[in-house]
């Protein structure tokens, strides 16, 4: 008797074929992700004589290591501030667009994510530098009296960043927006809403599921980038994801390696879920 | 007819709201052309016609999410033109109810007061008079999404009206409820908004809606008010044949004027010479209508005339007679005299009517 019952309860995931469909992904990200990724973290609470927590201690202990910390979260914070401020509003604009604008825009916004970090990463660098557009602009403007460089500076960083990552805050923003009925606001504004109220009350609740997801993207993307700030800031300037990448490829030291990429990873997951947590509660008393 | 006449004139004489040469073109297709709407205090004024006859953009633009082209619009002695929607103190219940999803059904009919920082307890006190008016009490605390068509719609009316406006706008309001369900809504939000001596205007494309609930009708085409009477009036002497088909069934037959006697025409049909009350040139082309249930059969009239039947329908109470005509005229009776039964198709019989009853419009093309 193979075939699928009628159900008369709630389907049990073990019951329910549809659940093996996921199968062939789960057992692909098991053997050859979560296994040797899991592997790999293991190695900082192993030391020469058995189990230990000294790795986290020394790097704890050492001043350096807290600035590598705070760059890493500063940086991931402007990033995604920088990208909700700019991409809330572009996702509004796309949501409520024409069909031939949407698309239009929809391709500008996928297309340059097949051009990669490091390509795009060495165009930032270009624009930049002291002689690029945006120091010429603001010299022309009359912002700065000289040429400046913003190449190897953290507003730099975050520029570039910021363009890197964009599509990842506006597309899931955009796919809640474009969920919402228009004629809220209208219902707002003729129960004597200011458009102000609205937005606050009606706006800015329903698509908070949007920002929290795209906020959670961008800001897990930014605090483990690692080409980005590599070519765009350079080694003087170590994030936790540098400061990994360096003990691997470098100091091949695999226990410091290890040790930063289980502090990246637990800051990050803490984060994110902490920020998805907090916008529910903030989402579900409005 | 004096009362009638007298109402149509209190309306315009005092009117609360006043709508004049309202414009509105949408690219190169114009959409409203020129409307006056004159809606008195208490007034439900139904704005009826089909679909893409301008009647939701005028709503919209009384309600001042849409901006006329040219034309005024005044609301209680002030002009609201170009006054943003938040501070026009109308309130509209939309076709969708446009309910806050993430709101409880308290909530929604809070929302208003809020927006409009009234006291916190004379907030709780609204809401829940509000909610009583429209049996929803039980329901506070329930999240919209939650609700059925029907209850949904009381709460869209209920959040509206709890802010009391000045005017409520009704779009469509009843249009995705059961049959049933809506003939009770009617009935029950006729009687709420008279209660509170709402002003409403109330757009559908529904002719059985607007007869039963308006105090006047406005049939709109094309971006223009055909007709703006009382229920009464657009039945019985419906001012244009757009009018006359759109509103009640009818028969009618295209003819041409042979003679004026003054008062009334003899125009030539298909079905021989028949009088009008009306004043046409010799020789125009009309149209004559008389709505099915003044035509006897059998019957002495002014005038007879004998056609033969192609079906009748039994529809309980009466039965509607379709006659055999020449395409374009459309010859029907509903009578209520069954003690004959159900005649044979194929029948030839004798109808008449008075003069009098008898509608004359100039042919359209």
């Amino acid at each position: 008797m193979t075939a699928p019952a009628v159900h008369t309860t709630a389907p049990s995931p073990w019951r329910d074929p549809v659940i093996l469909l996921a199968l062939p992904a789960v057992i692909y990200l098991l053997v050859v992700y979560a296994y040797p990724l899991l592997w790999l973290l293991m190695k900082s609470f192993i030391g020469p004589a058995g189990p230990t927590l000294q790795p986290y201690i020394s790097f704890m202990s050492d001043p350096f290591n807290w600035r590598v910390v705070g760059n890493t979260l500063r940086v991931a914070a402007w990033v995604t501030l920088f990208c909700f401020l700019i991409g809330y509003p572009a996702a509004f604009a796309l949501a409520r667009a024409g069909a031939l604008v949407q698309i239009v825009m929809l391709v500008s916004i996928i297309l340059p994510l097949s051009i990669g970090a490091v390509v795009k990463a060495f165009a930032w660098q270009i624009v930049l530098r002291r002689d690029g557009v945006v120091s010429q602009l603001l010299v022309g403007l009359g912002v700065w009296d000289d040429p400046q460089r913003l190449l190897f500076t953290e507003t730099g960083l975050v520029l570039g960043a910021a363009n890197i990552f964009l599509p990842f805050m506006i597309l899931p923003i955009y796919s809640v927006v474009k969920l919402i009925d228009p004629r809220l606001s209208e219902a707002g504004a003729t129960l004597g809403a200011t458009p102000f109220y609205s937005f606050a009350h009606v706006t800015l609740p329903l698509t908070l599921p949007g920002i929290v997801s795209g906020v959670a993207f961008v800001f897990s993307m930014s605090v483990s980038m690692f080409v980005i700030p590599s070519l765009l800031i350079g080694d003087r300037f170590q994030t936790l994801a540098t400061l990994t990448g360096r003990s691997f490829l470098l100091m091949r030291n695999e226990q410091l390696g290890s040790t930063t990429a289980v502090i990246l990873l637990t800051l990050a997951v803490a984060i994110v879920v902490g920020s998805t947590w907090l916008a529910r509660r903030l989402g579900g008393s409005t | 007819m004096g009362s009638r006449n007298g109402a149509v004139e209190r309306a315009v004489a005092q009117s609360f709201l006043d709508v004049s040469a309202a414009e509105k073109s949408f690219g190169s297709a114009t959409v409203l052309g020129g409307v006056d709407l004159q809606v008195a205090a208490g007034e439900f004024v139904s704005l009826l016609g089909p679909s893409g006859c301008g009647k939701t953009t005028l709503l919209r633009i009384v309600a001042g999410l849409l901006a006329a082209d040219r034309g005024t619009i005044r609301l209680d002695g002030e002009d609201i033109s170009s006054k943003p929607p938040h501070r026009r103190d109308v309130g509209v219940v939309f076709q969708n109810y446009a309910l806050f999803p993430h709101l409880t059904v308290a909530e929604n009919v809070a929302f208003g007061l809020k927006a409009r920082k009234r006291a916190a307890t004379d907030i709780d006190r609204t809401v829940r008079q509000f909610l009583e008016l429209v049996h929803l009490t039980d329901f506070a605390d329930r999240s919209v999404r939650a609700l059925s068509g029907g209850q949904q719609q009381r709460v869209a009316v209920a959040r509206a009206l709890a802010v009391r406006p000045k005017l409520l706008l009704l779009d469509e309001p009843f249009s995705a409820l059961d049959r049933k369900l809506r003939e009770t809504m009617q009935i029950e939000l006729r009687r709420l908004l008279r209660e509170l001596g709402t002003t409403a205007v109330f757009v559908t494309h529904d002719q059985d809606e607007a007869l039963t609930m308006s105090d006047r009708i406005a049939v709109m085409y094309r971006g223009a008010i055909e007709h703006l009477a009382t229920p009464e009036e657009i039945y019985r002497r419906p001012a244009t044949a757009f009018a006359l088909e759109f509103v009640g069934l009818s028969s009618r037959l295209a003819g041409t004027v042979v003679a004026n006697e003054g008062s009334t025409v003899t125009v030539e049909t298909a079905f021989g010479p028949l009088r009008a009350p009306g004043n046409f040139v010799t020789g125009a082309s009309v149209l004559l209508a008389v709505r099915p249930e003044r035509i006897r059969v059998n019957a002495p009239g002014d005038y007879a005339l004998v056609a033969r039947l192609r079906d009748a329908v039994f529809q309980g109470s009466k039965i509607q007679l379709h006659f055999e005509t020449d395409g374009r005229d459309q010859l029907m009776v509903e009578t209520a005299d069954l003690t004959d039964g159900v005649p044979a198709p194929g029948t030839e019989m004798k109808l008449g009517w008075a003069v009098p009853d008898t509608l004359i419009y100039p042919a359209t093309a």
